[in-house]
């Protein structure tokens, strides 16, 4: 519990300017153990390598408390709770699961701490339940999809089929993307929600969606139930005659090879993929790949970005909890995923969304991308909170 | 939706595919609890090791390496564990047996995830397996076709062992009445320990058929745990019969529900446990009266 | 029948010194850790009730504390109820659902007896999963305490709120002995000793599992409302199989059908789960081999050994005290 990692990371600027040094006390909080636990890990390795990047510059000395909220909400309030009052942590950084994200927001709005959020995309959390201490610099479940349903529809793609397991995060990808999708003149021929961990097979839904005369599926799927997902929809042969289109989880590079050949031509939207051309991303992936041997997924740009935007705010001037807040709400930069700033009127990243094929690479499948879409804020979504004050 | 009768056949081979696939789970579970009277909850863990397992030999040496030498590594398995544990706990009542068996699920979930990491393994069908059949009228992926001869090759064999050989016999007779069968001079000791290597042989099998279809991940023998015990509970413990009756119903209902009321797909499953518990207490085939 | 021996006194007046300790000295994180260990033992207390001294292994006892935890919520939030009515009400829910769930499951026995229990539960859980009032996956926050300014005590303070807890589940642990010493209870022991026997003597088996089953299921609902007013924030997870999994093992772990082994349980997992956990992620085998090596050791749970080993001893000792004073004999139950 006790087990605080001192990143004395500005050591070497803090000596040449000892009155700008100055101890930031980070609170990490991921699921290390549990069914996220890989996720937890990719952003753990991304936040530490966003720290060594960015941080040497700072004049400021990190230190990291990391706790394991597991997926379970209580755990992650007990934890959080410990971070704030006992180890007087003065910024938060994580959360991965929305129900843990749902049951700190209170406490976190309410003790004034800066929580930056690394992954959790519940509308809500920058919606009605967006609070000026809470800035999330990863994705809402809205955002990633909302684009798809226009591009998709300006594809000539007229009729689709949506499949996603039966939970929140499930249904507001889905809905997102449904409300542009018909927007944009295209038709949802059906639409089913499995049992979320429970589905084993999805034969079933696959039959209806063959049955249904769409022209193309559309899916949001994460973890092992993508991975079943996908090769279960292979195997049916259903990838020539019904394209393949979702939420860019479907396809994350975390677990994509698992999929292996199944996962060849599934065209999904997402917030970031490793082959994107860019300096900033092709550093970021060089410097991943030296770390770990693996290409980054969306969960390790998101602990990068998270990292950046905290020593963004730091060097801002900010010293203490409100002053920290606030230089977030504020922070702007380009970084892997393109030009990233936090709209400060629900605290939701604003970032562009990326179309890409998986495709047979070198080594194993990659991506391809197809398009850049651009990015766009987040509905209000019934969120009122204070101005950023300057 | 109007549907085809095509779209009803290939339901019901799902629903087949999924059955046969807890049936090869459940039956080693139902076996070993009519026999020892214990309640193994680690099977699930075995069948997550099993497919662990195939995935890596799959990697080295093909699918079929991993299909062949999966069951036995994890009968390995049941080996250790039996000597080192079970046979201790085989007087200690259910209390202690839910508790090991409960040690067990965590020690093993973290030995998987300190061994293979927590991402998700690749496991590909052989080649000789992939591909389509068209069959009445439809196209059925091999793979699953497959699954399901297996499980009813499983099914006769081991209704022909239970059925017509003598240790079959001998088998009958200990989940019958185990004393009476030690009094007539059956080691009964040797066949609790065959039964459970072989219970675990078939645990690792259904992981290691299962790997190619589902995803091999850390919590997988933590989710087919429920499954399989509502099917063997449906069933009636300790029965061939049952583990097969079980199996069906869970894997029509499944399907079925999820095509004819998807809304209720998830509760459904557990309504009809609740009602073949109140009208049948024992479930529907129990080994004995 | 439960009785009280002389070690299971001190072990309670120790549990409740260390308890009183720790609320009054500990700091914040210490404080969530003790008021998790209260609630917890809350919840094993029940379930004790029902399988240590019925044979009611019940799997459903964590979705009955969940039952409790979002009726409070419900009825303390959007139906604007008085959180102490609320509480009330949401008690009152689980133990009527507890009591038609034992009365429907009274029949089955052992594997089928958890098993029909399970079927329960996951009902309970994917109905409020799917719910839309209930919020789904996402949960419902906006929790209030019970206010309790008119004695002066603020329960948004951890330490109140620890004490709080403490002292209702002091409250609870003698309500269960009073079932238990209750005619109710001494038929439902009867019932689990040898069930033809008591429906010969005209005993309605059915009924008396119901009602204890419902009893122990006000108290699971009690610990639910405690919980959701701890967390001040609820979510399905409360209600999945492995929270009454978990709970059942730390039955076992404590020592089944003695009461206050379960509290023993409760206060050594969830110590031994934080102190693992906080050094290594693969805190789930740590526990598993502890769990292993306490059934290895074969005794009834940490308190069934500690009672094998010094119950008798301390018994006697004390018996030769008494007797060398006057004739009465001390009755034991190690």
């Amino acid at each position: 519990m006790k087990r605080s990692i001192l990143a004395a990371l500005g050591l070497a600027t803090g000596l040449a300017l000892p009155a700008a040094a100055e101890d930031i006390k980070v609170g990490l909080l991921l699921p290390f153990s549990g069914v996220y636990a890989s996720l937890g890990g990719e952003i753990e390795t991304g936040f530490n390598l966003g720290l060594a990047d960015f941080a040497t510059d700072a004049g400021v000395t990190f230190e990291i408390v990391r706790e394991d909220t597991e997926v379970s909400p209580p755990v992650g309030l007990a934890k959080t709770r410990k971070l704030i009052l006992q180890d007087e942590v003065d910024v938060l950084v994580g959360i991965v699961s929305s129900g843990v994200l749902g049951a700190v927001r209170d406490f976190v709005d309410g003790a004034g701490v800066p929580l930056i959020v690394a992954n959790a995309g519940n509308d809500e959390a920058t919606g009605v339940a967006c609070s000026p201490y809470i800035t999330r610099m990863s994705f809402s479940n809205g955002q990633v999809n909302r684009p798809m349903g226009t591009w998709m529809a300006e594809q000539g793609i007229g009729k689709v089929f949506t499949l996603a397991p039966d939970y929140a995060a499930g249904r507001q990808m889905i809905e997102a993307f449904a409300e542009t999708y018909t927007a944009a003149g295209g038709e949802i021929v059906g639409q089913e929600y499995t049992p979320f961990q429970k589905t084993q097979d999805f034969g079933p839904y696959l039959a209806q969606a063959s049955a249904s005369g769409a022209d193309a599926v559309f899916v949001f799927y994460a973890g092992g139930e993508a991975i079943a997902f996908v090769k279960q929809y292979d195997s049916f042969g259903l990838n020539e005659t019904l394209p393949l289109y979702g939420s860019g989880f479907l396809t994350s590079p975390l677990y994509v090879n698992a999929q292996g050949e199944a996962a060849e031509g599934v065209i999904t939207a997402l917030h970031y993929a490793p082959t994107i051309e860019s300096d900033a991303n092709q550093a970021f992936v060089a410097a991943y790949v030296a770390e770990t041997g693996r290409v980054p997924s969306e969960f390790a740009v998101q602990g990068y970005d998270a990292a950046r935007a905290l020593v963004e705010a730091v060097q801002s001037g900010a010293t203490d909890r409100d002053s920290l807040a606030n230089a977030l709400r504020q922070v702007n930069f380009d970084g892997p995923r393109g030009a990233l700033r936090i709209d400060p009127a629900t605290n939701n990243v604003i970032q562009p969304i990326y179309v890409y094929e998986t495709v047979a690479g070198e080594n194993g499948l990659t991506q391809r991308v197809i398009a850049q879409l651009p990015a766009e804020a987040d509905p209000v979504n019934g969120c009122v909170m204070a101005p950023v004050s300057n | 939706m109007a549907h085809d009768l095509g779209f009803w056949v290939l339901q019901a081979l799902n629903a087949l595919q999924l059955s046969m696939l807890l049936f090869l789970l459940s039956i080693g579970l139902t076996v070993i609890f009519g026999l020892m009277h214990f309640v193994n909850l680690a099977h699930g863990s075995l069948y997550a090791m099993g497919a662990y397992v195939a995935a890596s030999l799959a990697a080295v040496g093909g699918y079929w390496m991993g299909f062949f030498l999966a069951p036995v590594a994890v009968a390995g398995v049941g080996v250790l564990l039996y000597s080192g544990l079970i046979r201790r706990m085989r007087r200690a009542g259910p209390m202690a047996q839910v508790l090991v068996t409960f040690g067990l699920i965590f020690a093993l979930l973290d030995l998987t995830r300190i061994i293979w990491g927590d991402l998700a393994l690749a496991i590909d069908v052989p080649a000789s397996l992939s591909g389509r059949l068209t069959l009445l009228g439809i196209e059925y992926p091999v793979y699953r076709l497959f699954i399901i001869a297996l499980g009813v090759a499983i099914f006769a064999t081991l209704a022909f062992v239970l059925g017509r050989t003598q240790i079959g016999a001998m088998i009958r007779a200990g989940v019958d009445n185990d004393c009476m069968a030690a009094c007539l001079g059956i080691n009964v000791e040797r066949l609790f320990f065959i039964v459970f290597c072989v219970g675990c042989g078939l645990a690792g099998l259904s992981g290691a058929v299962a790997a190619p279809l589902l995803s091999v991940t850390p919590d997988m023998g933590l989710q087919i745990l429920i499954p399989t015990l509502i099917v063997i509970v449906i069933g009636g413990l300790g029965s061939l019969r049952g583990a097969i009756a079980g199996s069906l119903i869970y894997g029509f209902v499944q399907t079925f529900g999820a095509v004819l009321a998807p809304q209720l797909a998830s509760v459904l499953i557990y309504a009809l446990l609740a009602a073949v518990l109140v009208i049948k207490p024992v479930g529907l085939f129990p080994a004995k009266g | 029948m439960f009785r009280h021996t002389t070690l299971r006194y001190a072990t309670l007046a120790l549990l409740l010194a260390g308890a009183l300790f720790q609320a009054l000295t500990a700091g914040y994180f210490g404080l969530e850790i003790l008021t998790e260990i209260l609630i917890l033992a809350m919840l094993v207390l029940a379930l004790d009730i029902v399988a240590g001294f019925g044979g009611m292994v019940s799997l459903c006892h964590g979705a009955l504390m969940g039952v409790g935890a979002y009726a409070f919520t419900i009825l303390s939030t959007s139906a604007g109820i008085a959180p102490p009515i609320a509480m009330g009400g949401a008690v009152a829910l689980s133990g009527a659902i507890a009591w038609i769930i034992g009365a429907i499951c009274s029949r089955s026995h052992g594997i089928y007896f958890i098993m029909a229990t399970l079927a329960f539960g996951q009902m309970a859980y994917s109905y409020v999963f799917e719910a839309p009032i209930f919020g789904g996956d996402d949960g419902l926050s906006g929790i209030r305490r019970l206010d309790l300014s008119l004695i002066g005590l603020n329960l948004n303070d951890s330490r109140t709120f620890a004490l709080f807890c403490l002292v209702l589940l002091g409250a609870v642990y003698g309500a269960a002995v009073l079932i238990l010493r209750s005619g109710l209870g001494r038929s439902f022991s009867g019932v689990m000793h040898n069930e033809q026997r008591m429906r010969a003597l005209g005993l309605t088996v059915w009924r008396v599992k119901a009602d204890v089953f419902g009893l122990s299921g006000m108290i699971a609902g009690l610990a639910g409302t405690l919980a959701a007013q701890h967390i001040m924030y609820i979510s399905p997870g409360l209600l999945t199989w492995t929270v009454s999994g978990e709970a059942l093992v730390v039955v076992i772990l404590g020592g089944l059908g003695t009461l206050v082994g379960p509290l023993v349980g409760a206060a050594a997992f969830v110590v031994l789960k934080h102190e693992i956990s906080g050094i290594t992620p693969y805190w789930h085998l740590a526990v598993g081999l502890i769990l292993i090596g306490v059934v290895m050791s074969r005794s009834n749970g940490i308190f069934g050994w500690i009672e094998k080993r010094w119950g008798a001893r301390l018994d006697r000792r004390l018996a030769d005290a008494t007797r060398s004073q006057d004739q009465k004999e001390v009755t034991t139950d190690a």
